[in-house]
């Protein structure tokens, strides 16, 4: 029965109960979570077909009887490890892709070396994917790949694409992919040509260290961590969200250092001078124009993206050559469109009805 | 059944909610600020030039303690990575040639599944 107040008195003493009963597993959960390591990530069957300083090329090993005939290149932001896609069992991309009859390949990155500081964008765009390309065509014996870009990965696969104008990818989805770098606010100021000089930075560090790269992100966001962790004290006496949290920390925290010269690249033709969006963007001396790219193209933005707003990104889709290309707009944030318990429901179904009548 | 709105538990995690879209929103208005970026590009310029002059401290100190430099490290390192590559660029012929046939196989030899997959009609779930 409640009380005028709303409050129901009856249920007072079974809550204090229950909260006594969470803060006794509080204790015992908190001890053995900093006793024990997380769950496995990335785990899903792979070779790895080729690897070269910062660049792994993986294949999964199918789960299906009968595959697609096209095969799936994912090409990895380079300032994440790419096992977001493959997190565990039941909540992993890559499974998910294999289940429905995919043949996966992933393009993931590994931290540049102190003498990788060199790497420029050509390497990346000119040199990195094209190889990956030929060995997916090489080990599957297929002329034709279909191209998946995550974050600057999406980027990263725009110009590729923009410049191989002919081939061979048959297929390009996006994920979050910004074009129009002056939306992206914070970054936009942090990088103020005024005040940042990248020059400087670049020529005293070499690789640009992944703390600051972090940091630039979580300054997105400055409570957000501080209530993630009140939050998992909260929850710790819940296995599944101990479990969540443990795999998106580690993943988070786990940032990759950027090659100098590439950074240099970034800051100064995608930040400052907005190339991309302005049809000005040229890699290695060849222009990288977004109305070249022809492939079927599918863009899957999130309505919540702090790191990618949508500002940023909705631009892409009117400067995409392509007859056929589609923008999904769903629910969730830059990892949680892609990874989790909700991309399971939302992004992955309608990937694969995307992909697979594009994939024969 | 407890009522929300009177609910300790979830007022405090919306307390917290709230808090938290709110010192995002004042912390993101501050950093939009042209003043923030000074102030932060300068304190990064001056840790970046310290961090430099440390690290050629420190190969200084390397060099007297007669210990190997991060240079010839990274030699090591990439020649390491050279004969890793080559032992899998050997493995991946092996591999081939024990699978009896030039066709596409992959390094793992083992056979794949045939690409004959059709997407299924719509309504179709499988």
């Amino acid at each position: 029965m409640n009380a005028p107040t709303g409050l129901d008195f009856a249920s007072i003493p079974e809550r204090i109960q229950s909260e006594v009963q969470r803060a006794i597993q509080r204790s015992i959960k908190g001890v053995e979570y900093f006793s024990t390591s997380g769950p496995s990530l990335g785990s899903t069957p792979k070779d790895v077909l080729h690897s070269r300083g910062t660049m792994s090329l993986y294949h999964y090993r199918p789960m299906s009887d009968e595959i697609y005939r096209v095969p799936v290149l994912i090409v990895m932001a380079t300032t994440n490890r790419g096992y977001i896609l493959d997190l565990v069992p039941g909540q992993s991309f890559i499974e998910f892709l294999l289940k429905r009859g995919y043949d996966v390949y992933m393009l993931d990155w590994s931290a540049p070396r102190p003498e990788e500081k060199s790497l420029r964008m050509e390497d990346y765009v000119l040199d990195f994917i094209p190889d990956c390309v030929r060995r997916v065509q090489a080990d599957s014996g297929e002329q034709d790949v279909s191209v998946i870009g995550y974050c600057f990965g999406g980027v990263l696969s725009l110009l590729y694409g923009a410049i191989h104008k002919d081939g061979p990818m048959k297929n390009l989805i996006c994920f979050t992919t910004p074009i129009d770098f002056r939306e992206m606010k914070l970054f936009s100021n942090f990088s103020d040509r005024r005040y940042f000089d990248v020059d400087r930075l670049v020529d005293s560090v070499g690789n640009v260290p992944p703390e600051m790269i972090l940091s630039s992100f979580e300054m997105l966001r400055p409570a957000s961590r501080t209530v993630s962790q009140l939050q998992l004290w909260e929850n710790i006496w819940n296995d599944e969200f101990v479990k969540s949290y443990r795999m998106f920390d580690r993943w988070a925290t786990d940032t990759l250092p950027l090659a100098g010269e590439y950074f240099r690249t970034i800051t100064k033709d995608l930040m400052w001078d907005n190339k991309l969006f302005n049809d000005t963007m040229s890699v290695g001396g060849r222009a990288a124009k977004l109305q070249d790219i022809k492939v079927p193209f599918l863009h899957a933005v999130a309505e919540h993206d702090h790191i990618v707003p949508y500002e940023a990104a909705k631009h892409l889709i009117a400067k995409i050559g392509s007859a056929d290309k589609e923008e999904v707009m769903l629910k969730g944030g830059h990892v949680s469109l892609v990874a989790g318990a909700n991309a399971v429901k939302r992004l992955w179904p309608k990937l694969d009805s995307w992909l697979g009548k594009r994939s024969t | 059944m407890t009522d929300k709105t009177n609910d300790p538990v979830a007022m405090w995690q919306k307390m917290m909610g709230e808090m938290e879209k709110g010192f995002n929103s004042f912390a993101n208005q501050t950093m939009s600020s042209p003043e923030f970026s000074q102030v932060v590009n300068r304190a990064g310029g001056v840790a970046a030039g310290a961090q430099k002059q440390l690290g050629e401290l420190m190969e200084k100190y390397l060099v007297t303690m007669n210990l190997p430099s991060r240079e010839q490290v990274t030699g090591l390192a990439e020649r390491l990575q050279s004969v890793e590559a080559q032992i899998g660029e050997i493995k991946s012929m092996l591999s081939r040639m024990a699978a009896g046939s030039g066709s596409p196989q992959g390094v793992d030899a083992v056979p794949r599944p045939p690409r004959t997959r059709r997407p299924p009609s719509d309504g179709d779930q499988t």
